[in-house]
């Protein structure tokens, strides 16, 4: 599914991302990618929605090598990959419903197809309720949900999330990874970056330690070691 | 379909735009407003130049009066010789009679001209031709064909210089005004692309949140810079509709005045604008609306990390 070879990414001001980087995440894996704060995690995810271009390697998801993306095809591949980050960003005029739908209008989708995929992925946060309000109207767990309903309703097959319980209690973290191994059950490819060490702990997935650019460490069923 | 639904949205998302910063959007329309009405004023200028150079070209003619002595025979030998020069359009024979005639009527009502005319007693006026040449630059040839000696021991008096003097300077007027409004109208235009820049940079920033989610959620390029051109259109066709909502009311109530001042009907801006409405608001809009979509492109590519 996810297969990287030898990757490294240096910055232009000479700070080194990732170094040497080898991975292979299968389909229906859920993997959490951890580490402490400026180790690289942040890069390998943005890696694998061509936000950033490794310097050297190869990058190849699904059989397709995006290391060369063009920037024309970049919509295409962020259509297979959703993407849930720690900030939510979401837009705060639009409803519950027209945040999620807004994914699926500036893809091109007909009103038809929305107006029937946006109620499923309301469905499966359990925001049904809440599909009126606005953001500031709910709570910052609710405000994620609403952000991995928006990222599935693409179908994806991966499901890239970038600290996405970084700004919430643990309540609201529970809740949502709950909701991500949920959404892993249905087949979907779950990558999960974090520093959080009880989530890790408690998945008991997969885990990959990246530590000053390198791949330190990579245990299926593991825990947060460092 | 897929795509048609993409640019109907495009276009929406570039209403909304427009709407949502309208002060920005009416800052730009005022300059590029500013650009077309400066623009038109140069139209008009030209088309007044233009009309005021017809009118005094066809007034254009050589007098030439032949001495009292002069027979009329001698004058119509005179008249087929120069009928047969290639620049010559048309010849009127004046008898003598009908020069005296017609001082008569232009000076009848001076005292002193009458009592001079009545102690000449016979008429003091020879026969004249008045020469029509096809166009300007055939006027000095006639010119030198009349100063032949077999015509020039003939003839008293020639008039022509002072109407080519006045010609020459109409044209230098209406080619500096040109050279002016041609000036003014590249300022204008210069601050109109500044301020559409401007206006497509704000925009931008204005929806950086909205950009940022777009892009992650696999939107196209095309259709996340559509809406910025959308608007740069928007601002063209309401300028556009400005210009001539303020161009129009201006000609209704001048008019009249501009055409009393040249001293012709000819000069009937708001009849040029009538027949010319299509060409000259069709070549003005293409033109701003190219001038708004090349700087929306800068500026997109500028500031639109897409």
């Amino acid at each position: 599914m996810i297969r990287l070879k030898n990757v490294s990414k240096t910055y232009p001001n000479g700070t080194v991302g990732l170094q040497n980087v080898n991975l292979h995440i299968r389909p229906g894996e859920f993997v959490s990618v951890v580490g402490q704060s400026g180790t690289g995690k942040t890069t390998l995810a943005k890696m694998l929605i061509a936000e950033e271009r490794p310097s050297h390697g190869q990058i190849v998801i699904g059989g397709w090598d995006i290391t060369e993306i063009r920037r024309a095809e970049i919509p295409y591949l962020r259509r297979q990959i959703g993407v849930v980050f720690q900030d939510f960003k979401l837009l705060p005029k639009k409803t519950v419903y027209e945040n999620v739908a807004f994914a699926l209008e500036v893809c091109g989708a007909e009103s038809r197809k929305i107006k029937a995929i946006v109620p499923q992925a309301l469905k499966i946060v359990g925001l049904t309720a809440k599909a009126d309000r606005y953001p500031r109207q709910i709570s910052g767990g609710e405000q994620q949900r609403v952000v991995i309903a928006r990222s599935l309703v693409h179908r994806p097959k991966i499901i890239v999330a970038d600290e996405p319980t970084g700004n919430l209690d643990s309540l609201n973290t529970r809740e949502i990874i709950d909701l991500l191994k949920r959404i892993n059950d249905f087949g979907t490819t779950v990558v999960l970056v974090t520093h959080n060490k009880d989530v890790v702990n408690e998945l008991q997935r997969r885990v990959i330690t990246i530590d000053r650019g390198l791949v330190v460490s990579d245990q299926e069923e593991g825990k947060y070691v460092l | 379909m897929k795509t048609f639904v993409s640019i109907l949205r495009s276009l929406r998302f570039g209403l909304q735009n427009f709407g949502r910063n309208i002060w920005l959007s009416a800052a730009t329309v005022l300059v590029l407003t500013l650009a077309l009405v400066s623009v038109n004023a140069l139209v008009s200028l030209n088309v007044l130049g233009q009309t005021a150079l017809a009118a005094l070209r066809s007034r254009i003619d050589v007098s030439v009066h032949f001495k009292p002595e002069v027979d009329e025979s001698r004058v119509q030998t005179v008249r087929i010789a120069l009928l047969a020069l290639p620049e010559v359009s048309s010849i009127q024979y004046v008898s003598p009679a009908e020069s005296l005639e017609s001082f008569s009527q232009t000076y009848g009502g001076d005292q002193a001209v009458a009592a001079s005319l009545s102690e000449v007693g016979a008429n003091p006026f020879g026969a004249a031709l008045i020469i029509r040449g096809r166009d300007l630059t055939g006027y000095p040839k006639i010119m030198a064909a009349l100063e032949d000696q077999q015509f020039a021991s003939l003839i008293e008096d020639k008039d022509y210089d002072n109407r080519q003097a006045m010609i020459a300077r109409l044209e230098s007027i209406s080619s500096r005004a040109a050279f002016g409004g041609l000036a003014v109208s590249g300022l204008f235009a210069l601050i109109a692309l500044l301020i559409v820049f401007n206006t497509v940079r704000v925009s931008i920033y204005t929806h950086r949140e909205e950009i940022g989610i777009m892009r992650l959620v696999g939107a196209s390029d095309w259709f996340i810079r559509l809406p910025f051109y959308v608007e740069a259109v928007l601002s063209s066709v309401a300028a556009l509709a400005v210009c001539a909502g303020l161009l129009l009311p201006f000609l209704i109530f001048a008019g009249p005045y501009i055409s009393h001042f040249m001293g012709t009907p000819d000069a009937d801006l708001l009849q040029f604008y009538r027949t010319h409405a299509f060409q000259v608001f069709g070549l003005e809009f293409m033109a701003i609306a190219a001038l708004a979509v090349l700087t929306t492109k800068a500026a997109a590519a500028k500031y639109l990390r897409v």
